[in-house]
């Protein structure tokens, strides 16, 4: 495995060609100069194609006469690595694919053909803008309140789906008991959450732009009333039932679209829901009260207790990969809510509320009874319930 | 019939006929002349859908905005009797300038009426069915550029700016030649919606929803797709003065009706990209009714039996990983 890190013409000035990334790990190998590079006739790229088929070498003489000029012989016992290039080689193979660079290693016996892998001009979601609503996408902004093992998977599936700007809020700091579980890396280890998650995206995602937010969302609410107005939709994996119902009231407040994910049952089951602040659709504490009227759900003991107040943590009972899984689809779930709204037929969900089973066990009341492991269920949302303070106009 | 010309032929049942549009434009522009040579009158444009070219068939109302010089009515814009007394104003300039009996520029008003913001004037006997009108609304210019509309019945002037819709509309259709007749399609659309639907509401949900670009049947899938998800966040004025456009609006009634469109035209566009076109011909003839054309080899059963002939498509085994 090698790079190219410079390259000349004949006996003109080395031009450097940085390696992009400067960590990448080829950046700390050893140089080697003397390899050289050719420009050819396309005959000799459909040539190098059809012996790496063959998986064979190539005569050392029929190569030479491809070459256009410059042709130096290889040593009697060593060898070199040559690059060919042939602009016009593309065009006259249109059939198969035949690339402008080819890769030889070069001797006195003959000539192998190398793979050689050029890296695009086009880069990061602008590949996929033939299949993928990359602009729509980029022109998007999502807030993600709660940067924990659901939250982060999530911010990193968002920026996959090339979401453009993310907006990231979450006062906590990666401890070494997280590891086991967020998508964040040992040196990352108390850094603010959201840092750690910024600086992972900034490496493996640069369409994406992220901001950080190091706040609570119950302490800083007047703060996140603000944010909302520059999003179009707000994802929530916070822990505990206070902030999550702080969240459903703020973006029902805001006119926007909140999608919110968490495990239940001590990771028995992963629930997404999408509120939308519709008239006919209820906002958390609605949807909670109906279930919970129906036997599905027991209220958190903190369900009633005073804004900013109830239970926030759960012990660490789930395990990473089912956390992830829940971010993830709470990703999915937000693409589609904005993809949707924007007309794309494809993106249409099967209900507002999302039951996964990621470890169930018998005897859970419905609509949680689900029996097998990644079964699904999607249920309707709910009317809001008269005298909410969310859901009645203000 | 190929889809194309099908929605052309659509297009042409929807259009108001050129001949209508003609004489209601030549009439706006009679009001037009006669107003502007008043000395209290600063500029006289038309608005409504005649303005934005979105009308529908048949034309029997035109909108003219006149803007007067606030100078020479200081009293108005203050809440109490001005506005009225703006709506009177108004009324006697009509009768003065183009009363029948004795208009000093045209004989073409039979009756003049203030209504709540305008001056309903009939050019054809009140007493006829969809008799023609125009409707003649006093305004002044605000500073920054937005008008003051009268209220008779509130007794106040309100902030609004109807060129804010004409001017975008415009811009989508220079984006796209399709959007102006789409809009009008649209419009014709929501008259078979089990509610009332103000023909605004379509126009501002177009604005926010039709795209301008790509071919009429994927753009008006994309229409009902996204509509029928953002009118649940509200209709209201785009140019943002004017709060929701039909308060009264059966959201939910609506939201169905686009719903099953978008069901509709999804299943049109599946057919249409298999090569299926009298099948897609069906889907889109179960959303607009009559005036889309009946293919050629059509036995119509409805939208519910159509979709359970569509063929389905059978996964190729061709893994991505």
């Amino acid at each position: 495995m090698g790079a190219i890190i410079a390259l000349s013409i004949g006996n003109g000035p080395v031009i450097p060609t940085p390696l992009e990334p400067k960590n990448h790990f080829l950046c700390s190998g050893d140089t080697c100069s003397g390899q050289l590079w050719y420009r050819a006739d396309p005959d000799l790229h459909a040539m190098w194609w059809n012996a790496r088929r063959l998986n064979k070498a190539c005569q050392l003489e029929a190569f030479k006469n491809c070459i256009a000029g410059g042709w130096r012989n290889p040593p009697s016992t060593g060898s070199y690595l040559a690059l060919t290039f042939s602009p016009d080689a593309p065009a006259k193979f249109p059939d198969v694919d035949i690339t402008e660079f080819a890769a030889w290693l070069v001797t006195a016996e003959g000539v192998t053909p190398v793979a050689v892998e050029v890296q695009s001009s086009k880069v990061g979601m602008a590949q996929l803008s033939a299949t993928w609503p990359t602009k729509t996408m980029s022109e998007i902004s999502v807030l993600v309140i709660g940067l924990g093992s659901i939250g982060g998977a999530a911010a990193h599936a968002l920026a996959e789906y090339g979401v453009g700007t993310l907006r990231l809020l979450d006062p906590d700091r990666l401890l070494a008991h997280n590891l086991v579980r967020h998508v964040g890396p040992p040196e990352g280890v108390g850094r603010l959450k959201v840092d750690v998650i910024k600086q992972q995206l900034a490496a493996l995602r640069a369409d994406t732009v992220v901001e950080t937010h190091p706040w609570d969302v119950i302490e800083s609410a007047h703060l996140v009333r603000g944010l909302l107005l520059s999003v179009d939709l707000v994802l929530c994996a916070a822990d505990g039932v206070a902030a999550r119902r702080v969240v459903s009231h703020l973006a029902r407040r805001a006119k926007k679209d909140a999608v919110l994910a968490c495990v239940l049952a001590d990771g028995s089951f992963g629930e997404v829901i999408r509120l939308r602040p519709w008239h006919d659709h209820g906002c958390l504490v609605c949807r909670r009260a109906t279930l919970a009227d129906k036997g599905g759900i027991d209220p958190e003991p903190g369900l009633d207790a005073g804004y900013g107040t109830g239970t926030t943590h759960r012990p660490m009972t789930a395990v990473g990969g089912d956390l992830h899984l829940l971010g993830r689809l709470a990703a999915k779930t937000a693409v589609a809510t904005v993809l949707e709204r924007r007309g794309h037929t494809d993106q249409k969900l099967p209900g507002e509320h999302l039951l996964l089973a990621l470890r169930p066990e018998i005897g859970w009341a419905p609509p949680f009874d689900l029996t097998r492991n990644g079964e699904t269920r999607w249920l309707p949302h709910t009317p809001p319930r008269p005298g909410c303070p969310t859901c009645e106009p203000a | 019939m190929d889809l194309t010309n099908a929605f052309d032929e659509l297009q042409r049942n929807v259009n108001a006929d050129i001949d209508q549009v003609t004489l209601a434009r030549d009439r706006r522009d009679i009001f037009k002349k006669a107003f502007k040579g008043e000395d209290d009158v600063l500029e006289v444009f038309g608005s409504g859908s005649l303005a934005r070219s979105t009308q529908l068939r048949p034309v029997h109302d035109v909108d003219l905005i006149v803007v007067f010089d606030g100078d020479k009515h200081p009293g108005w814009g203050a809440p109490g009797t001005s506005a009225e007394d703006a709506l009177g104003h108004a009324q006697d300039r009509v009768k003065a300038l183009l009363g029948m009996a004795d208009g000093r520029v045209d004989q073409l008003v039979r009756l003049a009426k203030p209504r709540d913001r305008a001056v309903k004037c009939f050019i054809d006997p009140p007493e006829q069915d969809d008799a023609f009108t125009v409707d003649v609304m006093p305004v002044l210019r605000q500073p920054d550029e937005t008008l003051l509309l009268p209220s008779k019945r509130n007794k106040q002037w309100n902030t609004a700016d109807p060129e804010y819709l004409i001017k975008e509309v415009a811009a989508q259709q220079r984006k796209w030649a399709f959007f102006r007749p789409l809009v009008r399609v649209l419009k014709h659309w929501r008259l078979g919606v089990p509610t009332k639907v103000k023909s605004l509401v379509i126009e501002v949900l177009a604005l926010q929803c039709l795209p301008t670009e790509g071919n009429r049947q994927n753009a008006l899938k994309s229409f009902f797709t996204s509509s029928a998800v953002e009118v649940g966040y509200g209709v209201e004025d785009p140019a943002k003065r004017c709060g929701p456009i039909q308060p009264d609006l059966d959201i939910s009634i609506l939201r169905t009706a686009l719903e099953e469109a978008r069901n509709l035209a999804e299943l049109a566009c599946a057919a249409a990209a298999d090569g299926k076109t009298d099948e897609a011909g069906m889907y889109w003839r179960d959303i607009f009714g009559d005036d889309f054309p009946e293919s050629s080899s059509e036995n119509h059963v409805g939208a519910a039996a159509s979709a359970a002939v569509v063929t389905p498509r059978v996964v190729k085994d061709a893994p991505q990983g």
